[in-house]
């Protein structure tokens, strides 16, 4: 029996894994999948937008105040929120990805459709391609990868005063084989042939000056090596631009999240869903978990919800208007009638209401139904399963996801009796 | 303003009109067509795609079916690679008592309409999804056709006869010369709307193909035609449940009909009278009756991941006729403007349906050329349009060649099997002004994503054939729309850049934003479960990763902006 069982292995999962046994909990963690890290941009969110119709936000701290009363960060406050993203920045496994912000301040990332991103923290290969950095942009694409178009980003960063322009390579500088995703494209540049070519290709199309944004392909395993080989040989500052899902720089951080996990002796069982629960006078006794050969019986002293929200398959719904949490069917903000699920516009600017509800929790990070009571007495739930945010739509996510976990690891090891 | 002459001016780029300007074309007409927005826009691009038999109709409107039945053998020759032949079973649910079923295989009989029972045992094996406690199967001639390939093969065709297609062209008016009792239709004003430009059409003969939009075109020369829009509510379903069209064996009413379209089925319809065809929402009892009859063919059905669900507007007509529309005839209707409102130059074709298009058109030439005093005989029936040659096609023609031919490295819509080369060529050689015209054109963003990631993709490549300097020169003399749908063949032509007419092309921010709105309108009446999961990845992807919303507004509105935003605000259009 551990005394920790964190049900999901995205962000959420792994860093509530990652605190909980830094403070000497015995912890596992089981997951369906990999979470929503392998889609996304790899960087850390933390509040970029309060209003999307207004200019990014500057310095996320400032604005906590400003979100809504049932927002997770006005449950833990500015200073815990920060906290928890200082200790992310520290770990072993992220220093190793270069992580850094600015002072407390957004910085503004090249998006691939070239549009500026507000984020907090972005790896070391994202940060040349800051837009407070003055020095022109090349971006280089490969010809004819079908994730990554250096035109479309030329096109619109120009639009908005960047001065910049698209070149293209030849792909068979990456691979002889035409059918590659960006995680496979990452994998060739492991090579040091490949890596070499690269260098070459690009040597011919960079001129002196420029800052060299390309897709975020620089290596799966040997990334910090392709950054290092490709700023030297150039000589000019070198960049990723995120792509189409799957997100090399989400994977690795992942990777590095597992890793420093499996030092620690944490297991993390992916492709183990959790299907089942039992429950005794209030408090949870063990999740079933669904794997090919048999059910699996999990043991535990309190447990974690971390399986995301509609997008990492923690919430399901039906044409009948049921919205449900799907391990321990837990309340759920999310109005029950399907025709206030969703507003007339995509890109409405106050985004859909179904997205934005959610589990509901106290002010230590447990659940609660409506009228406020604990649902389970050692049951917690963190990351975009929370409702008061869309996390999508605020650019909150991995802010969201650490501080909530974090949280709750923390106030799960302080009522240990060890 | 610029002007242009012709014998015939077609209005509808449906499939009614292009069949007309084809017929037209061949008898040696001079013909232009213009349609206000892309080619199947309307009515022909939102129906759910089944070739009729007759079956349908052949107890209740027994005329309908047999201009059916004739028609279906003569597609299956004109347009073969159009249609896939996938047959038809009428069934007999616990539901469907009584002697519907007797009746029905004595009007098929009586119609000529081939139609076999089929012993249980050998349906369910064809069909293994087929509620067990169906009681009776018979089998009959229907198809699954693909209605926008069909009717940009006619299109093409039309072309090749020496027809002009002029689409985003609207009519602004109908020209009208002459007083009291000789008024007469000699034309119309139409203007381009990609460049913003007037024209005048002079024209002997106007016909109106305008589908459910008949009656406002005709009003504008004060003819009133009082047709009677029928919606028709559609769901897709993101398997092929069946593989054979399936419909029960009854009076014809709601939710009845299960067609395999590609790689998904569709289960539809409604028929709801619309006050007018643009303006209509899709509610949740439409969307819930679909599902809950389509459980009673394939139980399970509304448990399945539904994709979208979408409408289209049959254009009814009965002269005089003001009750149910359900009830309301499907047979054509052919209005010589002459006889009934003293106004000569002018044709109403309108009625129908999809399967009697290429009749509908042979009338309405007929009576045009009787008009102009020409006597040429009608050569559409035995005339194929270009691309027959591949034959019927087939749920795995894409994926066949793709892997052929390796293309999987080039694919933009995996859903679909849309490679590059595929959406270059439709955007350089057909007129494409939004990425909904190229969903159109190769299928891109129909399948289970809903334009997640290929919508992005589409994009980049316009605008890389935007930005491409020296690209190859215009592959056009060799292109043909008959392979519009055909992987391999792309492989053979290089890339060309885009001519600068692609005015709308200019502002990539606008395409994206109004395809992923087009999308999500279709999307919304039917979207929970898995569906939404993948929705709410397309939103990571376009505002996490992408922070579309926050992109630099284009200089210009698409064409399609407006036609959305009013959508949007005042109830719901949707299409497949």
């Amino acid at each position: 029996m551990v005394d920790l069982l964190v049900v999901g292995a995205g962000l959420t999962g792994l860093a509530a894994a990652l605190r909980a046994s830094e403070l000497g909990l015995k912890v596992k963690v089981i997951a369906k999948g990999h979470g929503a890290l392998y889609w996304s941009s790899g960087s850390i969110d933390v509040l970029g937008y309060v209003d999307s119709t207004q200019p990014a936000v500057e310095r996320p701290w400032e604005r906590i105040a400003d979100l809504g009363a049932e927002h997770p960060y006005r449950r833990l406050g500015a200073e815990r929120v920060r906290r928890a993203v200082e200790w992310f920045a520290g770990q072993e496994g992220v220093r190793s990805l270069g992580y850094a912000g600015n002072e407390a301040h957004n910085q503004l990332l090249p998006t691939p459709a070239g549009a500026w991103r507000p984020t907090y923290l972005a790896p070391a290969g994202q940060r040349a391609g800051e837009r407070a950095d003055l020095r022109p942009l090349v971006v280089v694409g490969l010809q004819g990868m079908r994730d990554f178009y250096p035109h479309l980003i030329a096109r619109n960063l120009q639009l908005q005063g960047q001065t910049v322009r698209a070149v293209q390579i030849p792909w068979s500088v990456v691979s002889e084989q035409r059918d590659r995703n960006t995680a496979q494209l990452a994998e060739c540049l492991d090579d040091p042939q490949a890596q070499q070519r690269l260098a070459g290709a690009l040597q011919l199309v960079v001129q002196p000056g420029e800052r060299v944004g390309l897709p975020a392909i620089l290596g799966r395993h040997a990334h910090p090596a392709v950054l290092a080989l490709l700023g030297e040989q150039l000589g000019s500052p070198v960049f990723e631009i995120p792509t189409l899902p799957p997100n090399v720089p989400g994977i690795r951080l992942a990777a590095v999240l597992r890793q420093q996990l499996q030092q620690r002796g944490v297991r993390v069982e992916i492709g183990m869903e959790g299907v089942g629960f039992r429950a005794q006078a209030g408090e949870i006794q063990w999740v079933e978990s669904a794997t090919s050969a048999r059910p699996l019986v999990h043991r535990a002293r309190t447990f974690l919800l971390a399986t995301g929200g509609v997008l990492g398959g923690g919430f399901d719904s039906d044409h009948t208007g049921r919205f449900w949490e799907t391990l321990f069917d837990l309340p759920l903000t999310v109005p029950q009638e399907r025709q206030h699920w969703f507003r007339p516009h995509f890109l409405d600017p106050r985004g859909q209401p179904a997205l934005h509800g959610g589990v509901a929790v106290d002010v230590h990070g447990q659940p609660v139904d409506a009228q406020g009571r604990v649902v389970y007495t050692n049951l917690w739930a963190a990351g975009s399963a929370l409702a008061g945010t869309d996390p999508v739509l605020e650019r909150s996510m991995e802010g969201v996801a650490l501080a909530s976990a974090v949280a709750a690891a923390e106030r799960i090891a302080g009522l240990s009796p060890g | 303003m610029k002007q242009m002459t012709a014998d015939l001016l077609v209005i509808g780029g449906g499939s009614t009109g292009t069949g007309v300007a084809w017929d037209a074309a061949l008898r040696g007409l001079r013909v232009v067509l213009v349609e206000r927005r892309d080619l199947t826009h309307g009515t022909t691009g939102r129906y759910h795609g089944l070739l009729h038999s007759g079956g349908r109709y052949a107890v209740k409107d027994p005329q309908s079916a047999l201009e059916c039945i004739e028609e279906n053998r003569i597609l299956r020759r004109t347009h073969t690679h159009c249609i896939e032949d996938t047959s038809g079973f009428f069934v007999v649910t616990p539901e469907d008592e009584g002697d519907y079923p007797a009746r029905f295989q004595a009007a098929c009989t009586k119609v000529g309409i081939p139609c076999t029972e089929v012993p249980l045992r050998e349906a369910f094996r064809r069909e293994p999804l087929l509620n067990p406690r169906i009681s009776r199967v018979f089998e009959v001639p229907d198809g699954a056709a693909d209605s926008f390939l069909a009717t940009h093969a006619t299109a093409q065709a039309a072309r090749q006869a020496g027809a002009q297609i002029l689409v985003y062209h609207e009519v602004v008016a109908l020209l009208t010369a002459g007083g009291e009792g000789d008024r007469r239709v000699v034309g119309a004003q139409v203007r381009d709307v990609v460049r913003d430009e007037l024209i005048r059409i002079e024209a002997s003969i106007t016909v109106n193909a305008g589908g459910a939009w008949a009656g406002k075109l005709a009003a504008t020369a004060g003819i009133s035609v009082r047709v009677i829009p029928g919606k028709g509510v559609m769901v897709a379903v993101n398997h092929r449940l069946v593989n054979t069209v399936v419909n029960r064996c009854k009076m014809p009413a709601d939710g009845d009909i299960l067609v395999p379209v590609h790689t998904v089925a569709i289960i539809g319809t409604t028929d709801e009278r619309v006050a007018d065809p643009e303006r209509f929402g899709i509610e949740p009892w439409e969307v819930a009756l679909m599902l809950s009859e389509g459980d009673k063919l394939v139980p399970g059905l509304s448990r399945a991941r539904i994709l979208r669900a979408w409408a289209g507007v049959r254009p009814l007509y009965q002269e005089g006729y003001s009750g149910d529309s359900r009830d309301v005839t499907r047979a054509l209707a052919l209005l010589d403007h002459r006889q009934r409102d003293g106004v000569s130059g002018f044709l109403t074709i309108t009625g129908g349906k999809w399967t009697t298009f290429r009749l509908m058109a042979e009338k309405t030439v007929d009576k045009a050329c009787a008009q102009l005093g020409i006597d040429r005989a009608c050569q559409t029936a035995s005339t194929p349009v270009p691309g027959v040659e591949q034959g019927h096609y087939w749920l795995g023609h894409r994926l066949h060649e793709v892997e052929e031919a390796q293309l999987q490295g080039d694919l933009v819509c995996e859903c679909e099997l849309v490679t590059r080369a595929m959406v270059e060529q439709a955007a350089v050689n057909n007129p494409t002004v939004t990425l909904d015209d190229l969903r159109r054109d190769v299928r891109l963003g129909m399948g289970p994503c809903q334009g997640g990631f290929c919508t992005f993709r589409a994009a980049g490549i316009l605008q890389e054939l935007r930005a491409a300097p020296g690209a190859a020169e215009s592959a056009e003399a060799e292109w043909s729309v008959a392979y519009l749908h055909s992987p391999r063949h792309h492989l053979q032509h290089r890339p060309v850049t885009l001519a600068p007419s692609h005015k709308a092309l200019d502002n990539p921010n606008l395409l994206l934003r109004d395809f992923l709105q087009e999308r999500w309108r279709g999307l919304t009446p039917v979207l929970w479960g898995r569906q939404l999961k993948q929705e709410r990845l397309d939103e990571l992807i376009y505002l996490g990763i992408m922070n579309i919303d926050h992109l630099p507004p284009d200089s210009d509105r698409s064409p399609l902006t407006e036609f959305w935003q009013q959508g949007a605000q005042e109830g719901e259009v949707s299409d497949g």
